[in-house]
């Protein structure tokens, strides 16, 4: 789960990181008051989930009220439906930093990344100057040490009482990454202030979804997903994704569904969107093809080779979904596994083709969808 | 011969009580897994299937010698109860729950390596030495799927299992064992890790590995072949050759696995060891007999 801007520096102000000074509004009205105690100069941020703010005119700086209103009114009028921007105070910047914690799934260790040029595409500074980021691993049973922080303090080149004020920062900001089993904190930039202090001008969290048993204050609402689709999906603990194409695909199992995926393409299809309904969720097949429906794919394709999730269970979560919502596309299914004879006849019952090799399914697919180039 | 487990392995439940730990331990129990107790605090005196529960792990290897526990345990429990079979003392462990959060794994994988247990998961269907026992759940009567053979299969996800399997099957061939790592991003035991038990079991005279996208596994794998530390035959299929890069680790997690972790690097990595990359899984069972003779 990816937190706004917001949240996060409302985290690392909890946890003793400095951040600027700030007012988060819901709609333009609110925006007086917030300028009233924020001042001028200030900046103001959409809080949208999407990277490139900046590039994309959701970040603006305002010397005046007249300044603000209009820039403001701007960014809630923006086709990325900016529902809360933040007014933030604008920060006399002496120098920007780099500085983010995640975890390295090979090492088995969480992993700090520091550079001493914030600000920029950190991204392109790891491929084309690697030797600029600094790395520290760290256990994750014994914590991040004073000293490894202070090491990485130096190896920025800071020096000076900057130096003590950077390490406690940075154990704070190791302390909240555990608490909350973030997958990702990350503040860039970390900017120096001219008066010498440091201020986390924006801030990135990601939490592990897996752990949001533990962290009642989160819950996964409507805002954190781009359609009503993506977020019943993840009312109902599906996965789900959506792309362009014309083949909605419903599989058991992220490894099947992702080499079914391959198999379209290679045969010369698309995907319009695709649903792992295996696991826990294989019995719901009526909510898995109401989501199905909503990006309006030409052709349904199921294919599963299930170990507990039974095939006869799916196969009639199918019939079920089908005389109740009456699709009025084709669906071709491929349902195989524990109980397979009886889901042949299940599905062979209501009229529907009921296909035993996943190759066959994948190329009736895509000549119900129109597709070409058959190989 | 097989690996990890056989029909003498003496195996605990952890979570026995619970609707999957009975289901699947009558069905270990037929297929000749050596099931000895199970554990659920609060359940001491009774018995599943024939099988004695204690109340915890401590109480159960008093009784019984326990080489191997099963954990049937939903996620938010699966650290401490690792965290109580290394207590007790035992070295292979199969955790098959899905979604742990990942900073109690990279703890429960950190204790185990100290431990030095071999812990297999999580997000698997467990591991299967054919026609002798099992640990997890494996729809073995699926005959086409599960037939006992020569062939050492890894896999990294349950449902490309059957598929693929399913394929070695139809040219002739059967497993030795099937080990599911698990399709978690962090596995606790490695294929790299597995790969020097198939090299040393008799009864394996090649290997399959089924993975996709994502980590570093099956660079390993193509290391492990170079440095000849596998010298047997080695077919692998990837799924995820087309999938939309993903983006949800975001910047950092991006530049940790920069160069690394497409199927394509995979691949490249895989064939230059020497191995044989299937493009579909229809066509792993003809590599497989481009290698080897087809008897089983």
């Amino acid at each position: 789960m990816k937190l706004f801007e917001y949240q996060a520096k409302e985290l690392f102000e909890e946890n003793q990181i400095p951040v600027p000074r700030r007012r988060l509004i819901r709609e333009e009205s609110g925006l007086q008051q917030a300028l009233d105690e924020i001042g001028f100069p200030c900046v103001i941020k959409a809080q949208i989930l999407e990277g490139g703010r900046g590039k994309a005119g959701l970040i603006q700086l305002a010397a005046s009220g007249e300044e603000a209103h209009a820039k403001t009114k701007q960014i809630f009028a923006s086709p990325k439906k900016v529902s809360k921007v933040l007014i933030e105070e604008a920060v006399h910047i002496a120098k920007e930093l780099y500085l983010s914690i995640t975890l390295d799934p090979v090492a088995g260790s969480s992993v700090i990344m520091a550079c001493a040029e914030g600000g920029v595409d950190i991204e392109e500074i790891a491929r084309s100057t690697p030797d600029k980021i600094i790395r520290e691993s760290v256990d994750i049973a014994r914590g991040l040490s004073p000293f490894q922080a202070r090491n990485l303090m130096y190896d920025l080149g800071l020096d000076g009482p900057i130096v003590s004020q950077g390490s406690k920062l940075l154990l704070n900001l190791y302390g909240l990454f555990q608490r909350y089993d973030c997958e990702l904190v990350e503040i860039n930039p970390l900017m120096i202030t001219s008066k010498g202090n440091l201020v986390a001008a924006d801030g990135k969290i990601s939490l592990d979804d897996n752990s949001l048993f533990r962290h009642e204050r989160f819950e996964l609402t409507r805002e954190y997903f781009d359609s009503d689709a993506q977020y019943e999906a993840s009312q109902e603990g599906i996965p789900y994704l959506e792309f362009d194409g014309d083949i909605g695909l419903m599989c058991a199992g992220a490894g099947l569904t992702n080499t079914v995926f391959d198999l379209i393409h290679y045969y010369g299809g698309t995907v319009s969107n695709y649903l792992e309904f295996g696991g826990p969720n294989y019995h719901k097949a009526v909510q898995a093809m109401t989501i199905m429906m909503k990006s309006n794919p030409k052709v349904i394709l199921i294919v599963t080779f299930g170990t507990i999730a039974r095939a006869d269970v799916m196969a009639q979560g199918l019939v079920d979904a089908v005389k109740l919502l009456k699709p009025e596309i084709p669906i071709v299914a491929a349902i195989r596994g524990t109980g397979e004879e009886e889901a042949h006849r299940l599905l062979r019952s209501i009229g529907l083709q009921s296909l035993d090799e996943t190759e066959e399914a994948v190329k009736q697919a895509i000549a119900l969808a129109g597709g070409v180039g058959v190989k | 011969m097989s690996i990890i487990l056989n029909s003498a392995t003496r195996v605990l439940v952890q979570g026995i009580t619970g609707k999957e730990g009975r289901f699947w331990t009558k069905h270990m129990k037929d297929y000749g897994t050596h099931v000895v107790a199970g554990v659920t605090p609060g359940k001491e005196g009774e018995t599943v299937e024939g099988v004695p529960v204690f109340h915890t792990v401590r109480r159960a290897a008093a009784s019984f010698r326990i080489d191997a526990s099963l954990l049937f345990v939903p996620p938010r429990f699966a650290k401490d109860a690792l965290f109580e079979a290394l207590d007790a003392g035992i070295k292979k462990v199969v955790i098959l729950c899905e979604g742990i959060p990942l900073h109690d794994t990279l703890q429960m994988r950190k204790a185990a390596l100290e431990e030095g247990a071999m812990v297999i998961g999580s997000n698997t269907s467990g591991i299967i030495s054919t026609g002798k026992a099992m640990m997890g759940f494996f729809p073995y009567w699926l005959d086409r799927v599960y037939r006992p053979g020569r062939i050492g299969i890894m896999t990294r996800s349950g449902s490309l299992t059957n598929e693929v399997t399913a394929e070695v099957v139809k040219a002739g061939f059967g497993a030795s064992s099937l080990i599911g790592i698990g399709g978690d991003p962090v596995p606790f035991t490695r294929f790299a890790e597995v790969l020097p038990l198939f090299q040393a079991d008799p009864d394996t005279d090649a290997v399959v590995i089924i993975g996709e996208l994502g980590g570093t596994m099956e660079e390993e794998v193509a290391e492990a072949i170079e440095r000849k530390v596998f010298t047997k035959p080695l077919v692998a299929f990837l799924g995820g050759r087309t999938a939309p890069k993903g983006k949800k680790m975001g910047h950092a997690g991006a530049i940790i696995t920069a160069g690394k972790g497409t199927v394509e690097d995979k691949i490249a990595a895989l064939t230059k060891a020497g191995a044989l990359v299937a493009d579909r899984p229809s066509q792993v069972g003809r590599l497989l007999q481009s290698v080897l003779q087809a008897v089983e």
